[in-house]
């Protein structure tokens, strides 16, 4: 541990400055375009904008759906994300080869590979083709509320692997040889996996799921590749709501949906923190 | 003995399963390159069967070229530079991004990580708060603070708030506080100061996270759309991720040439810093 001062400001300045200018200011700089009309006046207006803004159908829409579609995808891609390290680390050595191929796709654009997606989706595509195969109806993959299957498909095949990844190393942290006195003592596979690898990985288990959680906020990306600005309403998402709100220059109802958002999202992330904190004390 | 081969053999199930899902993973990467090598009639009469409502017709599935051809790479390679001239873009903003990076990031991990200061928790709760922040929330202030500085409408834009992403300074504090401290005493002993310590003792034992941050930001730039969107209206200002969309519709022939290309500086830096990230990835628990 270093003490010095003067080192100590050389380091932490530029970056501070940085994430001042570009993330502190801006995000307390903006509560006042949240409490204003906007006019040439710029009168206060208090809590007005919030008001509108959460009355506001297309607002209530994007919300809803962006906290279901990460609810969807977080998930998923936390539960299976477990399995798969669990399935590769019985496999020691060998999962190598297989953990690399997964975290491929994490790398690759998602623009390149849209267009296969879009391909595979395609009402006479290869989906539908083995739909019709099992004599099931075809379905509008991409002008329907079914969008949402695309959307996490590609989601999860471009997320999957990073979580696998994270997984993976936390399991090999943990000491072989708690497993090895625990099989001296008779415990049973499964008593061993409730009783180490469960709390020895509920940290990093933790993080893997707020890390899956907030990335998942983003499938706007996913959403606006498969069905551009004015996708499927059940996929539109608050990120649309905000693009649309910019392009009438409305920035009094951007900053409030965003303010709105980031209240949500810490309280999310607050009752998430508190659990694994009690958590840590009772064990 | 005995007992280990039973176990291989019960390795069986799990391994089929893998290369089954390693195969499915991988299909949508051999299949660009593969279609970037169909002739350009082919591709786009294939493609013009899209979206065909028709209860009767089925998409065939194209797994044979009548010709294997490079014209679709001749053709955005050569004779038409859009292309060329947004995966420029591309490049240059990754590559700004990964500069701005590698000088600022490392730099305030470690005062994160090896100093002692008041005010230093606090510090890190700021990184943890503002990593936590989806894009939509910082996305709005940040125009109207880009707009003051007279920014917007620039690459910079783009460029400069990504210097200090509050995400790649927790990933490389994390990794930087599992460092045994004997390793800086010893440097010390040889009178090494801060500086000298940085320089020569924390950045190489730091090699699998830096390796694993460069590989993925520079994903990150490569792909990036939120950005770009929100912080530029001119068209030729956009990065390859933004147009490639549009791109696919005005030349749908030679759309697969182009996302193979696309992918391919990605497919490097993935081979390249593969065991980086497998290794640097050790995201240890929040402290």
């Amino acid at each position: 541990m270093f003490k010095q001062k003067r080192m100590l400001l050389v380091f932490l300045l530029p970056g501070m400055l940085g994430l001042l200018v570009f993330y502190v200011l801006p995000f307390f700089g903006g509560i006042y375009f949240s409490v204003t009309d906007g006019t040439r006046q710029n009168a206060f207006v208090g809590m007005a904008n919030y008001l509108s803004v959460w009355q506001n159908q297309m607002f209530r829409l994007g919300l809803v759906n962006t906290l279901q579609l990460s609810l969807i995808c977080a998930p998923l891609i936390f539960v299976s994300s477990f399995l798969l390290a669990g399935l590769l680390k019985g496999l020691g050595e060998r999962s190598k080869g297989y953990r690399n191929v997964l975290l491929l796709p994490y790398l690759m654009p998602s623009a390149a590979m849209l267009i296969l997606f879009l391909l595979l989706f395609d009402y006479g595509g290869p989906v539908n083709r083995a739909l019709q195969a099992l004599g099931m109806p075809r379905v509008l993959w991409k002008e329907s509320d079914a969008m949402r299957v695309p959307v996490i498909a590609l989601y999860v095949w471009k997320n999957l692997g990073f979580s696998v990844v994270i997984f993976s190393s936390a399991l090999q942290a943990v000491p072989g040889a708690l497993y090895e006195y625990a099989q001296l003592e008779g415990a049973s596979r499964l008593r061993q996996e409730i009783s180490i690898t469960l709390p020895m990985i509920s940290p990093t288990a933790f993080l893997v799921f707020v890390l899956a959680w907030i990335n998942a906020f983003k499938i706007f990306k996913e959403v606006y590749f498969i069905g551009g600005s004015y996708p499927d309403m059940s996929c539109y998402t608050l990120q649309h709501f905000m693009n649309n709100m910019f392009q009438r220059l409305n920035y009094q109802y951007v900053t409030t949906a965003a303010y709105s958002f980031a209240v949500i999202v810490l309280a999310l992330f607050g009752v998430l923190y508190a659990i694994e904190a009690r958590r840590r004390v009772v064990m | 003995m005995r007992r280990r081969r039973g176990r291989r053999a019960a390795h069986l199930p799990a391994r089929l399963f893998l290369t089954l899902l390693c195969a499915v993973m991988l299909l949508p990467v051999v299949f660009t390159a593969f279609y970037s090598f169909f002739p350009k009639s082919e591709m786009s009469a294939y493609l013009a069967q899209r979206n065909n409502y028709d209860e009767t017709k089925l998409l065939p599935i194209l797994l044979s070229p009548k010709i294997a051809t490079v014209r679709q790479y001749y053709t955005i390679l050569i004779e038409d530079p859009t292309y060329l001239k947004l995966f420029l873009n591309s490049a240059l903003y990754a590559g700004l991004i990964l500069v701005g990076q590698a000088v600022f990031v490392p730099m305030m991990a470690y005062a994160l990580s090896r100093f002692r200061f008041r005010g230093r928790e606090a510090l890190f709760f700021l990184v943890l708060a503002l990593m936590l922040m989806p894009f939509q929330v910082t996305m709005a202030p940040n125009v109207i603070a880009l707009r003051t500085l007279g920014l917007i409408d620039t690459m910079w834009a783009v460029v400069l708030p990504m210097w200090f992403s509050p995400f790649y300074v927790f990933l490389l504090r994390q990794f930087m506080l599992a460092i045994p401290g004997e390793m800086f005493e010893a440097a010390m002993i040889d009178s090494a100061g801060a500086w000298r310590c940085y320089w020569a003792v924390l950045l190489p034992v730091c090699r699998p996270v830096l390796g694993a941050a460069v590989a993925l930001s520079f994903a990150d730039s490569w792909n990036m759309v939120e950005q770009p969107l929100a912080y530029l209206t001119q068209q030729m200002q956009m990065p390859l991720s933004v147009m490639f969309n549009s791109l696919s519709e005005t030349s749908a022939d030679v759309v697969f040439a182009g996302a193979a290309l696309y992918s391919l500086p990605m497919l490097f830096i993935y081979l390249y810093f593969q065991e980086d990230i497998l290794q640097g990835l050790q995201l240890s628990e929040l402290k």
